[in-house]
């Protein structure tokens, strides 16, 4: 999942990224909202995590610029006035979620896991496609209710590709979603990422839950259970 | 920053303004007097010549030879003495006769006017200065040679006429004034009295500011009294203000320095042990929230007590669309009925902080559906206003609702990571002077109900 991280303070907008990237999330950040809005016009992002109190371009005007360009992932805002008229405006200038600093990282993992979920369609926050459950709060896997052993970023190929289930992803768009920016990128090792994934979701070959699209890409292809 | 140029004082203009009127008003009854004097002068010069034609009608004989024979010793003795400023003429054909006085004088005469016809005019000017003239044109009956025509000329010097009107011109303008003059300073005096409570106002503010004074005590008329009595509760409010303030810094300091402590104790001797680390984690969290609540208690503005109220249903659409959008995916339907009547006694933050954290409650607690609605409860001068936000979730057990406002009573001894929206709630809700309290709402989770009396 690729997110964007608006925030000016230096020290915040470190630990951010550290703690986002942790989490096997690619992280682009910028330190004030002329950045931001550029990133958020040029990078297909996931979700994005603005502070409200910038320099320049207010996280306010970004949001609307964003938002009036089409711009549509979601938004989860961070202020440090806990006032509600500021997070009334501020879910109104296209915002999705606020979070009041100072916060919890795993609050804010949260929230923006859950507003990836919800941007996907997915109400709740296991997904479930036969007997597949994906739980993204603990980030667990289970088939047929036993858990299984993921690395971190096959469990984000896995996220992805059931977030987006029934849609055609490309080699590009994941090596786009999932990679930092200036990492190397090659396509060759999403498709071992995939061999092992199916191996370890369908070990005996019959349910074959991640179809190959020649030239196109890839599909979760089982069908969604919960809603 | 440089001073603002001070407005002209009330008193000032009232002078100025009043000044102003009094010399136009005076000023245009001086040239309509002046003017009216002028013309009745000029008329009563008329008058006057015509009466001397008269005269010299009277005192004139026609000889048989067809001229007129006009007695030397005429009544009027000016007639006779030169230079006298009233000169006399008649022409006939054939025929000229002038007074002494106007003798050798070249005066501008009127001749050849026919029977019955008198002509009025000037000032003319002459050899002998300005002058009015009257000529009559006469016809006189003879035996003889039938009907002889004639003309009488009399003039008169304008000096005469000029001293009159410049005499009254003196005394016209000289009363004038005096009028002017002792208008202005009944004014003055008027105003002196009319301002008197305003000044009064003004010294009484200047005893408050010095603290010398809590509030306005002076007895004002009825124009002033309601000033007063919002300046009064206006001051009364800024320093409960300040008094909150006070006491916020002050508990604050007093409960920050609890957890500051524990802090220092554990990052001494060798930097904190892992078992540590959970405790003053809590530590850090505590002032988080102890800074958060006290911090955000003291910033709400309450108890405004001037200026109108905000409209409830505005602030609380758009509260509930935002938090409809932070809940959504849950598939919960809020139901919004808002009398657009429904006023808060108060200010549009405050509003927002009341409603965002009822309806937050409302939302995150709620199964399906949501519940705001207000009402404006009418009053003679301000409505009332009800103000209820419900759920249909669990609901809240007896005596938690008490507890969860409470809480805010003593912000260092609660346990760290609990709610304090009710607390905040009914800070807002008192320093408006408000009731809060809680019922089971018709959807089966619990209804919060926010009062404000009218007035």
């Amino acid at each position: 999942m690729r997110v964007l991280v608006v925030e000016d303070d230096d020290a915040l907008r470190g630990d951010l990224v550290r703690r986002l990237g942790e989490k096997g999330f690619a992280v682009e950040s910028a330190a004030d909202g002329e950045e931001g809005l550029y990133f958020g016009r040029e990078f297909p992002f996931d979700a994005g995590v603005i502070d409200l109190g910038l320099p320049g371009l207010s996280g306010m005007s970004l949001i609307q610029r964003l938002r009036e360009e089409e711009v549509r992932f979601p938004i989860l805002i961070l202020t440090a006035r806990d006032r509600w008229q500021d997070k009334v405006e501020g879910l109104r200038a296209g915002a999705d979620d606020y979070l009041t600093k100072p916060f919890h990282v795993e609050e804010l993992l949260a929230r923006l896991n859950a507003l990836m979920r919800r941007s996907a369609g997915w109400a709740k926050p296991v997904l479930e496609a036969g007997p597949i459950q994906l739980d993204t709060s603990s980030q667990e896997v289970r088939l047929d209710g036993e858990s299984l052993e993921l690395t971190g970023f096959e469990y984000k190929v896995l996220e992805y590709l059931m977030l987006h289930s029934g849609e055609v992803i490309s080699k590009s768009d994941l090596t786009e979603h999932l990679y930092q920016q200036d990492f190397e990128r090659d396509s060759n090792v999403i498709e071992v990422f995939i061999g092992r994934l199916r191996r370890k979701l369908d070990p005996r070959g019959r349910l074959n839950p991640i179809q190959t699209l020649r030239g196109r890409g890839y599909r979760f292809a089982l069908e969604r259970s919960t809603g | 920053m440089p001073a603002a140029r001070q407005a002209t004082s009330l008193h000032r203009r009232l002078l100025i303004a009043g000044g102003i009127g009094l010399a136009a008003f005076l000023g245009l009854t001086g040239v309509v007097l002046d003017a009216a004097f002028r013309d009745s002068a000029r008329a009563a010069v008329q008058d006057r010549l015509q009466g001397q034609v008269y005269a010299l009608l009277a005192a004139a004989e026609l000889a048989d030879d067809g001229t007129l024979m006009i007695p030397a010793g005429l009544p009027e003795e000016r007639l006779s003495r030169p230079g006298s400023g009233l000169y006399a003429g008649v022409f006939g054909t054939d025929f000229k006769w002038l007074s002494d006085s106007a003798l050798g004088v070249d005066l501008p005469w009127e001749r050849g006017l026919d029977p019955g016809e008198s002509r009025f005019s000037g000032p003319l000017a002459s050899d002998a200065g300005t002058v009015f003239r009257l000529g009559q044109g006469v016809a006189w009956e003879t035996d003889a040679s039938g009907s002889v025509r004639f003309t009488f000329d009399v003039m008169e010097s304008t000096a005469v006429f000029h001293e009159q009107v410049d005499r009254f011109r003196r005394t016209l303008w000289i009363w004038l004034g005096a009028a002017a003059l002792v208008l202005l300073g009944l004014q003055y005096a008027l105003q002196r009295w009319t301002l008197k409570p305003l000044r009064a106002v003004s010294a009484e503010l200047e005893e408050v500011e010095a603290g010398r004074q809590e509030a306005l005590h002076g007895r004002y008329p009825a124009e002033l009294a309601a000033f007063r009595d919002h300046l009064n509760a206006f001051i009364q409010a800024e320093r409960e203000h300040l008094k909150r303030y006070r006491n916020t810094l002050a508990d604050l300091a007093h409960s920050l320095k609890t957890p500051l402590a524990v802090l220092r104790g554990g990052l001494s001797g060798g930097g904190p042990s892992s078992e540590d680390l959970p405790r003053l984690r809590g530590q850090v969290d505590r002032m988080d929230e102890l800074v958060a609540y006290r911090l955000k208690r003291a910033a709400h503005a309450g108890g405004r007590t001037l200026g109108a109220g905000t409209r409830v249903a505005p602030v609380a659409e758009q509260v509930t669309s935002a938090l409809e959008k932070v809940h959504a995916g849950r598939g919960l339907r809020c139901e919004l009925a808002l009398d657009p009547e429904a006023e808060f006694p108060g200010e549009e933050g405050d509003l927002y902080e009341l409603l965002g954290n009822l309806a937050d409650n409302a939302f995150k607690w709620a199964r399906g559906r949501v519940r705001v609605t207000a009402r404006a409860v009418p009053a003679d001068r301000r409505h009332g206003l009800e103000l209820a936000v419900e759920d249909d979730g669990p609901g809240m057990p007896p005596g938690k609702f008490d507890e969860l406002v409470r809480r805010g009573a003593r912000g260092d001894e609660r346990k760290p990571g609990q709610g304090l929206g009710l607390a905040m709630v009914d800070d807002i809700v008192r320093a408006y002077g408000g009731k809060l309290s809680s019922e089971t709402g018709a959807l089966g989770g619990a209804r919060v109900v926010v009062r404000f009396p009218g007035r």
